[in-house]
């Protein structure tokens, strides 16, 4: 009897142990789950608002000065900053190792996987009750990706693409072959396609992409293929629209996010003044010391113009003075403790090491392209930045560009033209900058003119590959990257472009550690 | 194996079935007792001459019939001296036996209750207070360094503190791989990771702290590790990685004070050969004038070498001595068994060998076990500590002491007027580093805090002799703060070496509770022995955590309250919740302490799975055989103790590597709030759900051999396969496939692939174990311990063929060291494989294409030429391969205790041999890149014009290519180190009694002597970074383990 009711007691003491089914369900607490989200335009539009932002980040941080404009001879790195992958991108012996290489890799895939993710959510979730805000943002995306495709082909030539991320990590066969760039480039234009028919022709908010943007980037991607007559026509498609127009105040376009998505902005990222990843940082490592220093710490002068790219400007171009920051350079707007009335770029003391209102970059310059200054004590400067960056929006197509594509579409394989439409969108862009028209116009002048139109936007070096291994290996050779003694010689210093594999970086060889494939010959992917 | 067990399992059932015999006549009862006092349960009582038998029960009582009066009984007990009792009138008798000496009767931690050393069936290493004490490290894990078979301690930094990497049998896992330690049953769980350094600036660095620094290790009386999943199997619940048991000290009888002090120095191994100025400048001279280099005169003071003195010593800046001290007083006594208390109290300081660097500890224990009723017995225990660790960021590109090594010997530390240096112009050229070491090390205040609360409370009832409920509640509060802070320092001049002056702190909480309802039922009769538990355990545990960051603090004042919210970094925080339930069962068998067997089994749910995937199944066995124990094998003279073990089990890990990463969650991008005028926040795909993720388990088969040669040499020999199937992953994509391609980094920008069962590993490996008692005199004792430990750790399969784990460095762009991949060894260092120096025009014009052109700006003479490996005439990724295995071959230690009168020597050697390291300072400062690093004195003896001899490659500022991932920096990682070295001295008791002293032991000691190796950084001793085995024994500005000499003092009153 006494043993029976210990027993009894035992069993109920372990039940009443015993858990409840729910007590191992512990959901996430800090968010919501698929389940029940993107069910709103509100919530739509914020997922793909972050496309425009956060995941190009990587890419802008540093590899953007480095391909864009160091490979290509308009920047030089400061010695051996190991931030900007040494001076492998001034000397032309970047290998898959280098770290600005992956990021831009990195980057332009995480765009597209992101994208594509996104792309591939709302098409499931997609209903006749919700397609009036799933369709438009379904574009949207796949307009991103195209864009990061885009960018792909140009950088890295033939390489992989990727249509499901998810379907290839449940796959268990993660070796995907190099795609020929052709193909890479067909890709990026039939997103670009799909998306013109999806976007609407007005942004349904300022500084979304619109069927113009798409049909832009199309022109754009036709130039890479070396097919002008359809270049020219997507160009004018845009230009025939009526909807967009050269912005009349050109420095203010890199220096205020006042002009942000401005009426010359087809496709920009857009950031917001903060934090890493979010804002544009491009002045912590581009600007001087002595403008930014007091205030936040940075301004390393790591990237800054060549005297090639400084010799390169027309006497008269005002773009200089609008790109450039050299002696003398003046912004009433910029103040700190150390310029009460307003930031002096002030070279004076030549050669002795930075200090507190001087700086002495190897040559002499800044760039000024986006530059917003320091932050706002006395409401003198009107926009909202911090140490980490600011809001200034970074193009990726504007108007001037599609200008230019027109002239260059129009003149084909022409020596010259005399077009007159080629020659009035060449001079819309040509003059702005306080130069007289032209009256012919040939390959080398559209080359030149994108060439300073475009100084520090992250483009050159592309506008280069794009002519071929001959003529690539003449402009970089000759290009002068050196940079002046303390008394003003020159300590000169050219790249060493030796072979046609050059024209395209490496591929990281992380990936091809992970994807031997990448290594094989490249397929066609239609 | 398996063939040996089953005629092991037969034997035992026959047995059984026909020892159980009848006789009658008279009847004696008895009680069998240690000298301690302690009832033994399990001894044998035998009719002398006869087959009559029996085994005494739980609380050492017997009953055995015995034949007409006068009799002898033998009561015999292993690791005691048998007894013979004549009977003659009585009926009953008490028997006290006193020990061998031998460990047999140890009694073993093994979960949810103890057993003797004796009736181990599995792999169980036992470590007593008396192998740890007075070491002068902060945590338990690093004490069991070189002292346990089968263990790998190895300490991650010199930081004081630090992470402390202990693989129990090898690297279980590529996830975590610390074994789970449970202190008087709580499981030790929370977080400790310092982090918040890169806030100020750079890469975080090693961040992991020893979850076990937090705690007093002078409280500990013993250490049980299970290392074998039949022992673990009851511990089913992530104890896959092995099971490290720490009971702490209760009262005993009596009443006792006990005071132990240590003070002691530490200061740094060995430097490294730097350039000094004069060096440097001969350096900087000889490249700026190679021929190549088109320059014709040299600079400022440079011109004349000759005449400088030797500059800053960065490593004497940063360097310092440190100093250590550990106070602790404890009370213990009781009363009559029946009340028993233990109080402590401890104070442990050391400051670090690197400036800024230092660890503080406070702690206090209470422990009061009380017999509430004959039937009812409850105890609390409840540990409080507090420990404030100052950081320094090491093993990363930023850290203080790689910007040490390459700083120039050109800039001082301080200018005239006191304040701090970045660089000096030697002819208007600036040199020194962006930020000066020494100003960071000083400046910046990087502090990892904790407090934390952890006990248990129980009450164990004895419902009848045999059977006992016992019921226990474990709790662990930990609170940690974490903080970052540098002060706005701009020199009167304007020279900013520190801006602006910002502020971070990490606060968090974690809650741990669990319950456990367990029954034991023990039972002896004849010559059999029962033991069999059975219970329910259920967890909790919520952590929580809230991060602000402030700048601009008004007179860099160190508060948030002094600051303005920073704009890039807004306020953000979380809650995670997870549980878990298990219901567990153990059998214990042993018959005529000769066949032991032991059956266990326990199922166990967690919600880090899915609804369908919570529960896992994990069973183990296992059984032994004491040979010397049966008749034919008794009395022999040089094996005088035999046993044989065989264990098979498994064992679950339910680390997800996230939260709730089963389903597909949304991220709240709340920084991103503003794009498109917008003021909602966004949210995007933060993971790629895997409704299908399940426990990782992990299966062992271990056979082991217990045996005494002489009386005095015991020897532990243990053999084991360990096999991890379903092993928890990320799956790792290629970057191109757009998702995160470093997971599980939980970046709040990248899409987290799924996380996956994915992956297999096995482990072989022996563990030995050898105490040899030399010399046993009345004034001279000698005894020798020796472990020895090996493992072969191979991956044999990873998701899908071809998929590698890369293990990175800390630099500005990560770059991977290692590589995980199947069929090799985790963590195995791959790179390109070097082939020479390019010595002459004729070599140049051979060689494989490097993707460079031939010229001075290219690939040009003095330029390292690397192997083609694939043949394709091309040096390409293809060419990359396994250069080094991180893994030892072996790790071992040799201790030796004498005692000569009051004199005790004690001597600890410990070693490593077979492992590789990858020493990434060297691609700094052996570099030959930038003209302004400073560098170390070997790249005098590099390829020039004059010295086309030279072992290194020339210097190179164009490219890249001698700094190639490759064997060039790969080194032997072997070492032998002196450990430890300690000469004490017990006074005499006559001496100290009439001031009411016990006991009095005064020692000097000395930690980490010397060590011999060809590693040329400064500690081959380098773990893992933060931990993760992907990344092991890669030196990049890693704090070196110190030196240190102790003097302290053990008193007892």
């Amino acid at each position: 009897m006494k043993n029976k009711s210990i027993y009894i007691s035992v069993a109920l003491i372990i039940i009443a142990a015993s858990c409840t089914k729910s007590y191992l369900n512990r959901p996430s607490l800090n968010g919501p789950t698929l389940d029940n989200y993107y069910t709103n335009q509100e919530q739509v539009e914020g997922a793909t608002a972050l496309l425009y932002n956060q995941v190009w980040y990587n890419w802008l941080d540093k590899a953007f000065h480095c391909i864009g404009e160091v490979y290509g001879g308009n920047m030089i790195t400061s010695a051996g900053d190991p931030n900007y992958g040494n001076n492998t991108y001034v000397y032309f012996t970047v290998q898959g190792t280098d770290g600005q290489d992956l990021n831009a890799w990195q980057a332009f895939y995480k765009v597209a996987g992101n994208a594509t993710v996104l792309m591939n959510t709302l098409q499931q979730i997609r209903s006749d009750a919700n397609a009036s805000f799933i369709d438009p943002a379904i574009a949207e995306a796949q307009f991103i990706r195209g864009v990061a495709y885009f960018f792909i082909a140009r950088t890295y030539g033939d390489a992989p693409i990727v249509t499901d991320p998810v379907a290839l990590a449940s796959s268990g066969n993660l070796n995907v072959p190099r795609y020929i760039q052709k193909d890479v480039l067909r890709f990026a234009l039939n997103d670009m396609q799909a998306a013109e028919d999806g976007l609407p022709e007005d942004p349904y908010q300022q500084g979304r992409v619109t069927k113009y943007s798409a049909a832009g980037m199309a022109a754009k991607i036709y130039l890479y293929m070396g097919n002008l007559d359809s270049a020219a026509i997507k160009a004018n498609e845009v230009i025939q629209s009526g909807k967009y127009s050269l912005y009349p105040d050109y420095a203010a376009m890199f220096t205020t996010a006042k002009a942000n998505n401005n009426s010359e902005s087809l496709f920009a990222l857009q950031w917001i003044a903060g934090g890493y990843s979010y804002a544009n940082d491009i002045q912590a490592y581009a600007g001087p010391a002595s403008l930014l220093k007091p205030d936040f710490g940075t301004g390393y002068s790591s990237v800054i113009p060549t005297l090639d790219l400084l010799n390169a400007y027309d006497p008269g171009d005002k773009r200089k003075g609008w790109s450039v920051m050299q002696q003398g350079y003046t912004n009433a707007n910029w103040k700190n403790s150390n310029f009460p009335n307003g930031f002096t770029y002030d070279t004076s003391v030549g050669g002795v090491a930075d200090d507190a209102t001087h700086v002495t970059t190897g040559t002499r310059s800044n760039s000024l392209k986006y530059i917003n200054g320091p932050a706002d004590n006395g409401g003198n400067n009107p926009d909202p930045t911090s140490a980490f960056g600011d809001a200034l929006n970074v193009y990726i197509l504007r108007y001037a560009d599609v200008l230019l594509i027109y002239a260059e579409g129009v003149l084909g394989d022409n020596a010259s033209t005399t077009d007159a439409g080629a020659l009035n969108a060449f001079n819309l862009v040509h003059t702005r900058a306080g130069l007289p028209p032209v009256t012919s116009l040939t390959k080398d002048m559209i080359l030149h003119e994108r060439r300073v139109e475009f100084a520090f936007e992250g483009d050159y070096w592309y506008d280069i590959q794009r002519q071929g291994f001959v003529k690539a290996q003449q402009i970089i050779n000759s290009q002068e990257r050196g940079t002046l003694n303390g008394n003003g010689t020159i300590s000169s210093v050219h790249a060493n472009f030796a072979s046609e594999s050059q024209l395209y970086l490496p591929i990281p060889s992380d990936e091809v550690v992970a994807d031997p494939e990448l290594a094989k010959p490249a397929v066609p992917y239609y | 194996m398996i063939k040996l067990l089953k005629p092991g399992f037969t034997c035992f059932f026959l047995f059984a079935l026909f020892q159980i015999s009848f006789a009658q006549t008279k009847t004696i009862t008895g009680l069998v007792s240690d000298d301690k006092g302690n009832m033994l349960q399990g001894a044998t009582v035998t009719l002398k001459n006869s087959k009559t038998a029996t085994i005494t029960d739980a609380n050492g009582k017997f009953t055995l019939s015995v034949p007409g009066n006068t009799q002898t009984v033998v009561v015999s007990y292993i690791g005691m001296v048998s007894q013979e009792i004549a009977v003659t009138g009585q009926s009953t008798i008490v028997v006290t036996l006193q020990s061998t000496g031998s460990q047999l009767n140890d009694v073993v931690v093994i979960g949810y209750g103890t057993i003797r050393r004796a009736n181990v069936t599995s792999a169980i290493s036992s470590v007593k207070e008396a192998d740890i004490k007075n070491l002068p490290v902060a945590g338990v894990d690093q004490m069991l360094q070189g002292k346990v078979p089968g263990v790998t301690v190895t300490s991650n930094s010199g930081q004081p503190g630090g992470g402390v990497n202990v693989l129990v049998r090898g690297i279980t896992s590529l996830n975590n791989n610390q074994p789970l330690y449970v202190i008087d049953g709580v499981p030790i769980h929370a977080s400790t990771n310092g982090g918040g350094m890169d806030y100020l600036g750079g890469v975080n660095g090693q961040t992991e702290q020893s979850p076990l620094a937090t705690l007093n290790p002078s409280d500990i009386v013993s250490i049980d590790i299970l290392k074998d999943a039949s022992a673990q199997a009851i511990y089913g619940k992530d104890g896959g990685n092995g099971v490290i048991l720490i009971t702490t000290k209760h009262g005993t009888n009596g009443g006792k004070l006990e005071y132990d002090v240590y003070f002691g120095q530490q200061e740094i191994q060995n430097k490294l050969p730097a350039m000094n100025l004069q060096q440097y400048a001969q350096y900087f001279n000889s490249v700026l004038m190679d021929p190549t280099s088109g320059v014709q005169d040299t600079i400022g003071e440079f011109k004349h070498p000759e005449l400088l003195g030797p500059g800053t010593d960065w490593q004497d800046a940063v360097f310092q001595t440190g100093n250590i001290q550990n106070h602790q007083l404890s009370f213990s006594g009781g009363h009559d068994k029946n009340s028993t208390y233990y109080f402590s109290a401890n104070y442990y300081d050391q400051k670090g060998i690197l400036i800024n660097t230092g660890f503080k500890r406070y702690s206090m224990r209470m422990g009061i076990d009380q017999q509430v009723k004959s039937w009812l017995k409850a105890g609390i225990s409840t540990n409080l500590s507090n420990s404030d660790q100052t950081v320094a960021v090491t093993d990363g590109q930023q850290s203080v002491i790689a910007a040490m090594l390459y700083n120039s010997p050109a800039t001082p530390v301080k200018n005239f007027n006191g304040d701090y240096v970045n660089s000096v112009p030697v002819q208007n050229v600036p040199f020194g580093n962006g930020q000066n070491p020494v100003a960071l090390a000083e400046l910046r205040d990087v502090h990892a805090k904790q407090s934390k609360v952890y006990g248990n409370l129980y009450a164990d009832i004895q419902f009848t002799k045999d059977l006992s409920f016992k019921t226990q509640f474990n709790y662990d509060f930990q609170f940690t703060n974490n903080s970052a802070f540098q002060p706005n320092i701009v020199n009167p001049d304007g020279t900013i070496i520190l801006s602006p002056s910002k502020m971070r702190v990490d606060k968090a909480n974690n809650l741990y509770f669990g319950l456990q309802n367990y029954l034991t039922y023990n039972h002896s009769f004849q010559k059999h022995a029962l033991n069999v538990v059975a219970g329910h355990e259920a967890t909790f545990n919520r952590y929580e955590n809230s991060q602000v960051s402030v700048v601009n603090l008004t007179q860099n004042i160190k508060s948030l309250a002094a600051g303005t919210p920073d704009p890039a970094s807004p306020a953000n925080g979380g809650i995670y919740e997870g549980s878990s339930e298990s219901y567990f069962a153990r059998i214990n068998y042993t018959y005529d302490n000769k066949y032991s067997l032991s059956l266990s089994g326990r199922a166990d749910g967690s919600s880090n799975f899915g609804p369908d995937k919570r529960w896992g199944y994990f069973p183990g066995i296992s059984a032994g055989w004491t040979i010397t124990n049966e008749n034919f094998a008794k009395d022999g003279k040089t094996l005088t103790y035999l046993k044989l073990r065989f264990g098979a089990g498994s064992i679950g890990n339910s680390n997800s590597l996230g939260n709730q990463v089963y389903s597909t969650n949304i991220r709240l991008a709340t920084n991103a709030v503003g794009l498109f005028g917008s003021s909602s926040v966004p949210g995007v795909i933060a993971n790629v759900g895997n409704p299908d993720l399940h426990w990782e388990s992990v299966v062992t088969y271990n056979a082991g051999v217990d045996a005494s040669l002489f009386k005095r040499i015991d020897i532990s020999l243990d053999v084991y396969k360990k096999i991890t199937t379903d092993m928890i992953l990320p799956t790792v994509l290629p970057s191109f496939a757009g998702l995160d391609p470093n997971p599980p980094n939980l970046s709040y920008q990248e899409i987290e692939p799924p996380v996956t069962n994915a992956g297999r590993m096995t482990n072989t490996g022996v563990d030995l174990g050898i105490t040899s008692h030399n010399i046993q005199n009345k004034n001279f004792t000698w005894n020798t311990v020796l472990v020895f430990s090996h493992y072969k750790n191979e991956l044999n399969a990873l998701y899908a063929p071809g998929i590698t784990e890369p293990g990175k460095s800390q630099a500005f762009a990560p770059v991977t060291l290692t590589i995980t991949t199947a069929g090799h060894p985790v963590g195995s260092f791959y790179g390109y494989v070097t082939d020479g120096i390019y010595r002459s025009q004729d070599e140049l014009a051979k060689g494989p294409d490097q993707g460079l052109a031939i010229g001075v700006q290219g690939l040009w003479l003095g330029d390292i030429r690397y192997k083609d490996m694939d043949g394709d005439g091309k040096i390409t990724p293809a060419d990359q391969t396994f250069i080094g295995n991180p893994n030892p071959k072996f790790t071992y230690g040799f201790t030796n205790n004498f005692t000569y009168k009051n004199f005790d020597l004690s001597i600890f050697l410990q070693g490593v041999s077979g492992n590789k390291i990858f020493n990434y300072s060297r691609t700094e400062t052996e570099s030959l890149f930038s003209i302004y690093s400073n560098q170390l004195t070997t790249v005098m003896n590099r390829y020039t014009a004059e010295n086309t001899n030279g072992d290194l490659p020339r210097y190179n500022q164009y490219s890249q290519n001698n700094l190639k991932i490759s064997d060039r920096f790969i080194e032997d990682g072997s070492y032998l180190r002196i450990q430890n070295v300690s000469l004490g001295y017990n006074f005499p008791v006559k001496w100290i009694n009439h001031i009411k002293m016990s006991s009095c032991r005064i020692y000097i000691s000395g930690q980490n002597l010397y060590t011999f190796t060809k590693y040329s950084g400064y500690d081959p001793e380098l773990g893992a970074f933060n931990n993760n085995v992907l990344t092991q024994n890669i030196d990049y500005g890693h704090y070196p383990n110190p030196r240190s000499v102790t003097i302290g003092a053990n008193i007892v009153f």
